[in-house]
């Protein structure tokens, strides 16, 4: 199996710059990230708010550049393509945004929604654009008697088809999801990753699915990343897998069964996700992490892979 | 403690709300659950008489809480009550706080208005509820501004504010949507906690199936601004009848078996303007025939749980 994507050691620093009241800080949003992402696979990334998941979607199509690391597509090294040349290469790698109620200009009709991202790569469909935009929307399962609508006069997951529409209409072999059904409903949700799977299956993309919701990667994804305040702290390369990360155990005891019968005790974490700015040395979680002692606070522990499920825990489960 | 029958709601010449009915009683959880449209917060808002803000009006039926009617109480007696012995807290944190003030006072202000305390008595109230809820450092919490804390944080804060006047019954809209997985966990151990520790009759609003099994005792669920089924949560669970619940208890991962698969529910909640005729849902039904979509189907008892489907009760 050829790799789609490989990332390598990848890091992105955003500074916040000093002012007359202020010193100016630094936080890594994105810490010595590394994966690969085999062709036809689905890796889910999970986290909470803040732990660099959506940063991570941004720097894979380099919509911004990361501070340290390589990355390659394809066998291709994007890091080294002139903007021109990565421009052309974005047709292959799409983006399926959070929020389609601010993904679609309102102006709009969902017919040039869709058919935008060709005016942008100044490409002409195979057919004529008609042909083009009832294929599109028949490929999401919309109505294509819904082109001349505006996103106002649809639903929202309805506008998150379109979203997805959009995000095919170039053919690309690879999508980045970043919660594309964080903002619907349970059942709508539902329908979007009943679709994902069968445009999967059609098409044979390869996708990166961006999620705070652990249960909904599991159900999904192929493989999981865990991340936490910037960094991978346990890779999960099969779903069915234990976590030995604490992290993954929190997250995991943190998500409920539609059972009544599966009530679970709730282990409450304490406190919260702490600022990524001017993190304390040592392992990030050490504060949280009911089994830290005085070497997490020390020494940041590395991911290390034992049986082939890398982990970053001094004291894995 | 509280029960509300036959609630119908109107706005104008349109009724979204129609047929509501449930109980509760101290010490126990009901959740409220059914997708965006399908009329839950229109039933909080009703409890909590608020409707008349947003030009709303309850036409029939009747909400008894502790043997007092509501539907016909007079704005300034449901004042006194509101805050005082039925809390809200309301689905977006952010937009509870007021920004301009430090969380002391907004706290404070709930027991000086409802209890008449004095405003270092209110405070010391105060330091303690926040303690009582797992806020660190209490003291020092009141004199931060909203802006200066996390969601989950401010959460707890908006629940400090709906139990400061020791409510007997607590509505929560939503109260963990907007909230990371961990931080949700937290809150829904918090409010449980507190049902069990005050004897509160909690009210539990909720789109996800996954949070009322784990929380609730009985359920209502809704569609299209009418009750469809309701029963003990365990009944719901493991038989649910009306085939809207059982669609919505299968848009839930259960997790680790490969054949699972989700399909969600086709079609979308119709608006208050075109709501079917017969049975609401008959148009995103499976199993629907023809005679769902011409006569309203009634109640039918099932064991516990009761549901307004033709077919109640048949295979799925």
């Amino acid at each position: 199996m050829t790799n789609k994507l490989e990332v390598r050691n990848f890091s992105k620093q955003f500074t916040s710059p000093g002012g007359p009241f202020r010193k100016a800080r630094a936080m890594h949003a994105v810490n010595d990230v590394s994966f690969d992402l085999p062709a036809g696979r689905v890796i889910g990334v999970v986290g909470e708010s803040g732990c660099g998941k959506s940063t991570l979607a941004r720097l894979i199509l380099r919509l911004i550049e990361p501070s340290t690391g390589s990355l390659k597509f394809d066998g291709d090294d994007l890091r080294a393509k002139t903007p021109t040349q990565m421009r052309k290469l974005r047709a292959d790698m799409q983006m399926v945004f959070q929020d389609p109620y601010s993904a679609i200009d309102p102006r709009y009709t969902i017919a040039r929604a869709v058919m935008e991202p060709f005016e942008v790569q100044g490409r002409k469909p195979q057919g004529t654009a008609v042909e083009e935009i009832d294929a599109l929307l028949t490929m999401v399962g919309l109505n294509p008697g819904l082109a001349g609508s505006f996103p106002h006069q649809i639903s929202g997951g309805q506008k998150q088809r379109v979203g997805i529409a959009r995000a095919l209409a170039l053919r690309p072999s690879l999508l980045v999801l970043d919660e594309p059904t964080a903002s619907l409903d349970v059942s709508v949700q539902a329908q979007i990753i009943s679709l994902l799977e069968q445009l999967r299956d059609d098409l044979g993309l390869t996708y990166l699915f961006i999620s705070h919701d652990l249960s909904l990667v599991r159900y999904f994804c192929d493989e999981i990343l865990v991340m936490y305040l910037g960094r991978v702290v346990e890779a999960l390369p099969d779903t069915d897998l234990p976590a030995r990360h604490p992290y993954t155990a929190t997250l995991m005891d943190s998500t409920f069964a539609p059972d009544p019968k599966l009530r679970r005790v709730i282990t409450s974490l304490e406190g919260e996700v702490p600022s990524p700015f001017n993190l304390p040395p040592g392992c990030a979680f050490a504060d949280r992490c009911p089994g830290a002692t005085a070497v997490c606070r020390t020494e940041t522990p590395i991911l290390s892979a034992l049986d082939g499920h890398p982990v970053a825990c001094h004291h894995p489960l | 403690m509280l029960e509300v029958r036959d609630l119908e709601v109107a706005f104008g010449p349109v009724a979204p709300l129609s047929g509501v009915s449930f109980s509760l009683a101290k010490g126990e959880t009901l959740g409220i659950v059914g997708e965006s449209g399908s009329g839950k917060s229109l039933t909080a808002m009703s409890v909590m008489g608020l409707l008349p803000l947003s030009g709303g009006r309850i036409t029939a039926g009747s909400i008894v809480f502790d043997g007092q009617e509501l539907t016909t109480l007079a704005e300034p007696a449901y004042r006194k009550l509101r805050g005082a012995r039925l809390g809200l807290i309301t689905q977006n944190p952010m937009t509870s706080l007021d920004p301009l003030q430090k969380i002391g006072p907004q706290v404070d202000d709930v027991a000086v208005l409802h209890l008449g305390m004095t405003g270092s008595e209110a405070r010391a109230r105060t330091i303690d509820i926040l303690g009582t809820l797992r806020i660190p450092e209490p003291q020092l919490i009141c004199d931060r501004y909203p802006h200066q804390m996390s969601g989950g944080m401010k959460q707890r804060i908006v629940i400090a504010m709906a139990l400061a006047a020791d409510p007997d019954v607590l509505v929560a809209d939503e109260p963990t949507t907007a909230l990371d997985v961990t931080v949700q966990a937290q809150i829904i151990r918090l409010l449980d906690d507190l049902v069990k520790e005050r004897d509160l009759a909690l009210v539990l609003i909720t789109h996800d199936m996954s949070v009322v099994a784990q929380t609730c005792d009985k359920v209502v669920v809704m569609y299209a601004g009418r009750a469809i089924e309701h029963g003990p949560v365990e009944a719901i669970f493991d038989a649910p009848q009306h085939p809207y619940t059982q669609a919505l208890i299968g848009c839930i991962p259960k997790g680790l078996s490969d054949d699972e698969h989700l399909t969600g529910i086709p079609g979308t909640v119709p608006t208050v303007l075109n709501y079917p005729t017969g049975c609401p849902f008959h148009p995103r039904c499976l199993r629907a025939e023809d005679v769902c979509s011409t006569d309203r189907p009634a109640f039918v008892q099932h064991g516990q749980s009761a549901a307004a489907c033709h077919f109640a009760g048949a295979a799925p």
